[in-house]
């Protein structure tokens, strides 16, 4: 027998969630880190999900019935050397990014589609980031309608270092059919000829480059940029054509960067910041959600973590362990808002749950690792992003095969 | 440490729970006189699909074990039995028993278990059990009290409620009853139900089937039988219960001085209180639970459960009337 927990032994484990289907979406089950949820015309609620790579490229689910989820549509990416990885939704239009393997592809950017019919997503607009220098788009953020905030290359810009190719950019699509760049920023030295010096690079330097753009409703004149080895930094974007830096926060070194993910929770004056394990067996540890301060925006301070299983129990069990996707209180009606629970998902790890109603000391009140899914190489489950819609039911993906898990909240 | 970052999705009694347990293991505490047939119905219950997981603590020596192993095996030994259940007889403490089943479970020792059952025999009386949780610390964070459940036998139920006051006390404690060997002495069963809801008005009252019951009897939390508690007359022994409703929302502070009054003066008097409270400034019931001078701390629910905003206690005492308790809350009400 192992001798460490049983609940963070790296065995399958089922803690206060109960397993009410699974979908491995007609044998695509490779999911990234898009999920958006729909209520269509009819009353049915479609689930939106962007697959981690070729050859597909969304894939609608009918999750109308959690214990009986159907795929409604599957669309399909032109080659392999293009992903789609980050998709939102708002209304009925869907966001898709595309992101090429290598600078200069096609199709580099992100397309809107019309999905008032589910089956049937018509594509509306394409918005090219394509070039030379460009390898198209990453994460995009699109909740209000009006604005995609988006995490992405540039013909027009060259990185000084190849690693920092993309850069937040503010695309105007309230004319959906014509989406028109509004705004950009960039950490300066990182784009060649910037009169100020390159930032230094980490030791496993991933990049300066930017990832999640969040905007909140609450403050739509703020920007939570999380900036991989560059930290988090919270941006004043009133003047969408100039956004400003209010404060930054990073904790790399000596941690090992990726900056992810920040989810501010306003009414308590937190910020949650997530980095992205990047390295299989743990290399990368630790790879942690933590928990800032955010009462004076112009000073964050980090000042707890969020409780993770002993290191031991998983780095060796396949593939990756550690942080990396939260559900993020997306602002739209069908997302389960909380500032009291939080959910992330952790590779092998499995999505877990936490309750930060004392955000100095965030308990663990709930773990769902599932076996490694059928047609895994790695052995091992790799829950790469979860999603909780206002029915709290909870929505979380494996990256390589193992597609859609649906689960009920037991606590 | 919640009022450093306040929110308005949380009360003044921390995060709102969808249920009162949380996401804590909830126990089960199973009493009954000896053959009332405690482990006829938790042999059965262990086997069913919702038994698996289960951890049986026997809390007294002498009763008959699950299987032959148990009753060979020392005390405060853990015992690996089939569907990932497992079970430990103890004559010492149980909070010592419960802590070390716990770094076993976190050593990877024995399986992760999502229930414990605690079997206590003969005449025991639950409340040492329930003030175990309700006290320590560290358990009370880990595990919740879901139910009491106290099982009689049609047989010699109605007999040994006249003799024991022990025997009363686990009845009148009791969330849930359970009518054994009914098939056995079915005219007895019914004066014995009779006489169980005379002690007992607010318990559900259920009838085992060749010493079975619905696994979800076993299981589900007691707290939805708030709706059936109603007056009570007084019992023998002095043991009396009774219901403390107010229509209108209620200072904490009312609340709790009177009851700190209540517990400083007559605390082992006091032999259960449990129930719902409308407070001022919450959204969702307060559940509240003594155990003589012993509380856990009290957890605001998310939503009234039948939307019916009212509060609701029972009040279960010894040689304490009625009135002087209304009078009490009605005495700091006027104060505050």
């Amino acid at each position: 027998m192992s001798a460490t927990d049983p609940l963070h032994s790296g065995e399958p484990v089922s803690w206060n969630f109960k397993l009410l289907s699974q979908n491995n979406m007609s044998g695509f089950g490779g999911m990234g880190e898009g999920m958006a949820m729909q209520i269509a015309k009819d009353g049915r609620r479609i689930m939106w999900l962007a697959h981690e790579s070729a050859p597909k490229n969304f894939t609608g689910v009918d999750v109308t019935d959690p214990r009986n989820p159907k795929v409604v549509v599957q669309t399909a990416l032109p080659h392999a050397d293009v992903r789609s990885n980050s998709l939102e939704m708002s209304g009925d239009i869907l966001a898709v990014a595309y992101q090429t393997k290598k600078k200069g592809m096609q199709p580099a950017g992100f397309e809107l589609f019309d999905c008032s019919v589910p089956e049937n997503p018509k594509s509306i607009s394409f918005f090219d980031c394509s070039g030379p220098t460009s390898r198209g788009v990453h994460q995009l953020w699109f909740c209000d309608g009006e604005y995609v905030h988006m995490a992405a290359g540039s013909p027009d810009f060259e990185a000084a270092n190849p690693n920092d190719d993309q850069f937040y950019r503010c695309i105007d699509v309230r004319d959906p059919t014509k989406p028109r760049e509004v705004g950009r920023w960039w950490l300066s030295g990182t784009r060649k000829g910037d009169n100020v010096a390159p930032p230094p690079r980490h030791t496993l330097d991933k990049g300066y480059r930017a990832h999640n753009c969040n905007v909140y409703p609450q403050r739509p004149d703020r920007m939570y940029l999380c900036y991989l080895d560059g930290g988090m930094y919270i941006m004043d974007i009133a003047d969408k054509s100039q956004p400003k830096v209010i404060s930054h926060w990073t904790n790399s070194p000596p941690y090992t960067g990726f900056t992810h993910t920040a989810v501010p929770l306003f009414d308590r004056g937190l910020i949650l910041v997530t980095e992205e394990s990047t390295e299989d067996n743990a290399k990368d540890w630790p790879k942690l959600i933590w928990m800032l301060d955010a009462r004076d925006e112009t000073h964050p301070v980090s000042f707890s973590t969020l409780p993770m299983p002993p290191v031991d129990a998983y780095k060796n069990r396949g593939g990756r362990f550690g942080s990396h996707n939260i559900h993020e209180n997306v602002p739209v009606p069908t997302s389960f808002q909380s500032d009291q629970l939080v959910f992330g998902t952790f590779f092998n790890g499995g999505m877990r749950a936490f309750d930060i109603s004392n955000a100095y000391q965030p308990k663990e009140v709930a773990a769902f690792v599932p076996p490694a899914p059928n047609g895994s190489k790695l052995g091992a489950i790799q829950l790469n992003d979860v999603y909780v819609d206002e029915r709290q039911v909870v929505y979380t993906v494996d990256r390589f095969s193992g597609g859609l898990y649906i689960l009920e909240m037991d606590f | 440490m919640n009022e450093v970052f306040p929110s308005p999705a949380a009360g003044m009694f921390g995060r709102r729970l969808r249920r009162e347990r949380g996401p804590r293991v909830p126990v089960i505490v199973i009493t009954g006189f000896l053959g009332a047939g405690k482990t006829t119905l938790l042999k059965r219950f262990l086997g069913t699909p919702e038994g698996a997981g289960t951890a049986v603590v026997i809390n007294e020596f002498g009763a008959a074990g699950i299987d032959d192993a148990l009753i060979r095996a020392s005390a405060d030994e853990t015992v690996l039995l089939g569907n990932g259940c497992l079970c430990c007889i103890t004559r010492s403490d149980l909070q010592q028993t419960l802590r070390r089943m716990l770094m076993e479970r976190d050593r990877g020792e024995i399986p992760d278990f999502r229930r414990v059952v605690i079997e206590t025999s003969g005449l025991a009386d639950p409340s040492p059990i329930l003030q175990t949780f309700a006290t320590d610390r560290a358990l009370g964070e880990v595990f919740h009290v879901e139910v009491v459940l106290t099982l009689v036998d049609a047989e010699n139920g109605l007999d040994t409620l006249g003799w024991s006051s022990e025997a009363r006390k686990q009845v009148i404690l009791a969330d849930r009853l359970v009518v054994t060997k009914s098939d056995i002495a079915r005219g007895a069963a019914e004066a014995l139900t009779l006489q169980l809801r005379k002690l007992n008005a607010g318990a559900e009252i259920l009838k085992a089937v060749n010493g079975e019951i619905d696994p979800a009897r076993l299981t589900e939390s007691a707290g939805d039988q708030r709706n059936t508690f109603v007056a009570e007359a007084e019992h023998s022994d002095g043991i009396s219960s009774f219901v403390l409703n107010e229509t209108s929302p209620m200072k904490w502070t009312v609340f709790s001085r009177a009851m700190e009054t209540l517990l400083t003066l007559r605390g082992t008097d006091v032999l259960r209180v449990k129930g719902f409270l409308d407070v001022e400034g919450c959204k969702g019931p307060v559940l509240v639970q003594f155990v003589q001078h012993l509380s856990p701390p009290p957890v605001e629910l998310e939503t009234w459960p039948d939307g019916d905003r009212a509060s609701r206690v029972v009040f279960i005492t010894r040689h304490i009337p009625e009135k002087q308790i209304r009078d009490l809350f009605a005495a700091v009400k006027a104060l505050a």
